[in-house]
């Protein structure tokens, strides 16, 4: 097991490591860094330009600007955004919590509502019910997000005015106020829904094959046989070793759900890192780009390490040897 | 010679028996007529949309649906008909999404045989890569790539290409790693077959079915994709016939114009769910055993 912790972990860090110099290197392809890393408006002062240039250290060669890179970038510390003018790593710090509250609301969300419909979906195989909770899981997982998004708010937001359109409210950083909690969550209802949307489906489906399959087993036929209510047979016996895999996923697609929130960031105006990366690229604000995608990588390979971690307590089978 | 071919003929290319094989394939003929009114919808965009979509009826701007027969679909804030600016919107859909496609199919399928084929470090360095670019959601590799080379619809095709080409270097390797030690192979190789002529004759035929299913299988991911980026502003340019855009332009009007965001939405959706029948249907047709990888 700690081999195959050591070996995760230095592939996540070689993953992390690759990734940052694709970001690095990529400001160096497209020519002159300089040109995409210092706000200049002008190019024909030539002095400040090379006064700055200097200042940022971009006259060095490519491997120390790297390396200085690296560093900076493990301090969050990436320069100033030029369109806000301040820190990038400022804007981050107040970006994160924004993304993460959305990601892991995502998640529970979908867990809540997908593994129940997966499994009754099982027990109540070719039924109507059945097929209801399959067409939902076809329409989710082929409906684009930022339309659902924008149906949601005509509805609910527009016409029957139960719910905020956009944003977070009042909330700032990791926790809120204690009076603040139903605005919270009266914000976040719309977004966390759209974003668990697409998984909704991928769980219910997971869920529905795993229950098919444990339901089919003997220790379940006799449970069945020995005269056990179905109710006990179902969510005691079935449903909690169907659950295993289901869960994993749903860990595993908190990783994605972090970053798979650019669109719906983008439609609800949740202000997060997702928005915040957007923003950048409209506006060829690199820096902001930088640390934006940077950290949204790093959460990424994280999570995805984490994950696997626990996977690989939990079933030996992944562990190699 | 009408004679001698007659009993073979007679075997499987007799109406009757092609209708039975139809039959016993279970075609999806609902997603299938979908695909094939959108792709008309998309060649003969000019000949079937009743105004052209850029023509600003400055008369009827932003007339709800089903009130006239001049706009069936109503019209946007410039007077634009909506159901021309859909039909071109499949055109778009075609441009984009087709080419960026062929090139992420071709990149990944030459990666796949070259990997699976020639094993050892060109395999690890390979897969490596291919897997550096599977672990990172499509989204967040297009923005980026978007970010250094600017917006524009060639700069997102370039991106769906270098997210999608991945997945299909993955399975072809897999496919080709599986066939490789086959009989069939080996003694290619003792009779002195070089290595190009084994990878095209002997194990691309092998690997065809599998590229077709991956491939109607991605494509509903691939509009999607696509949607998203003109979405989000980064393809095309406000105010050209893509879904996309159509529903970011819609945004803007939420309660006063709700058909502008609604129509390309459905469309999206509706297209995106024929080819994931279609795929669905293809894989278990073409080789049940890939039931479960999808």
């Amino acid at each position: 097991m700690t081999v195959y912790i050591a070996r995760r972990l230095l592939e996540g860090f070689v993953t992390l490591v690759a990734l940052s110099f694709v970001v690095f290197g990529s400001v160096h392809l497209t020519g002159d860094p300089a040109r995409f890393l210092l706000p200049i408006s002008n190019d024909h002062d030539e002095a400040v330009y090379e006064a700055q240039k200097k200042a940022y250290g971009l006259d060095k060669p490519f491997i120390i600007q790297y390396a200085n890179f690296l560093y900076k970038a493990v301090q969050l510390d990436f320069g100033n955004s030029f369109t806000a003018r301040r820190p990038v790593r400022e804007i981050l710090l107040e970006r994160i919590p924004a993304t993460v509250h959305l990601a892991l609301s995502g998640m529970v969300l979908a867990i809540v509502i997908g593994v129940p419909l997966g499994i009754i979906s099982a027990v109540k195989r070719d039924t109507i019910l059945d097929r209801v909770c399959k067409t939902f899981a076809i329409f989710g997982m082929a409906a684009p997000q930022f339309w659902v998004a924008i149906m949601l708010i005509i509805v609910l937001a527009g016409y029957l005015d139960l719910l905020p359109a956009y944003g977070r409210g009042d909330t700032q950083g990791w926790l809120p106020e204690w009076s603040q909690i139903p605005d919270m969550i009266r914000h976040l209802i719309l977004p966390a829904f759209v974003l668990a949307l697409a998984i909704i489906a991928a769980i219910m489906r997971l869920a529905r094959s795993a229950m098919l399959e444990v339901l089919d087993s003997d220790y379940v036929k006799f449970a069945q046989v020995k005269g056990m209510s179905d109710r006990v047979v179902i969510w005691k016996h079935a449903a909690r070793n169907a659950l295993i895999p289901v869960i994993t996923f749903g860990g595993i697609s908190l990783a994605g759900l972090l970053n798979g929130s650019v669109v719906v960031e983008v439609v609800f105006a949740w202000p997060g890192v997702g928005l915040m990366l957007l923003e950048g690229v409209l506006s060829n604000n690199f820096p902001q780009v930088e640390g934006a995608i940077m950290v949204s990588g790093a959460a990424y390979i994280l999570t995805a390490l984490i994950v696997d971690i626990m996977y690989g307590y939990a079933d030996p089978r992944v562990r190699p040897n | 010679m009408a004679s001698d071919n007659a009993i073979l003929v007679a075997d499987d290319r007799t109406p009757a028996s092609l209708r039975r094989k139809i039959q016993e394939a279970r075609l999806p003929w609902i997603p299938l007529a979908i695909l094939a009114i959108i792709l008309f919808c998309a060649i003969f965009a000019n000949l079937v949309s009743p105004h052209d979509p850029g023509e600003k009826d400055v008369f009827n701007k932003l007339q709800p649906p089903f009130q006239s027969a001049e706009h069936i679909l109503g019209t946007d804030r410039l007077g634009k008909d909506m159901l021309s600016r859909l039909i071109y919107g499949a055109r778009t859909m075609l441009q984009v999404t087709a080419p960026s496609m062929v090139v992420a199919i071709l990149a990944g399928t030459v990666v796949g045989l070259v990997s699976g084929y020639s094993g050892r470090w060109v395999d690890s360095v390979l897969m490596r890569i291919t897997d550096a670019v599977l672990g990172f959601p499509s989204i967040l590799v297009a923005l980026l790539i978007v970010t250094y080379l600017g917006t524009g619809v060639w700069n997102v095709m370039i991106a769906i290409a270098a997210t999608q080409w991945a997945r299909f270097a993955r399975m072809i390797r897999g496919e080709v790693l599986a066939i490789r030690d086959r009989d069939f192979v080996v003694l290619a190789q003792i009779y002195g077959v070089s290595s190009g002529m084994i990878v095209w004759r002997h194990l691309f035929p092998n690997v065809i079915n599998t590229l077709m299913v991956l491939t109607s299988v991605s494509v509903g991911q691939v509009i999607l994709l696509e949607a998203s980026l003109s979405f989000l502003g980064l393809g095309l340019r406000p105010g050209d016939p893509a879904w996309g855009i159509l529903v970011a332009e819609g945004r803007e009007f939420l309660t006063q114009a709700w058909w502008i965001a609604l129509f390309p939405g459905i469309l999206i959706t509706v297209v995106v769910m024929a080819f994931n029948f279609f795929g669905d249907w293809l894989r278990d047709y073409l080789d049940p055993r890939l039931r479960r990888a999808g």
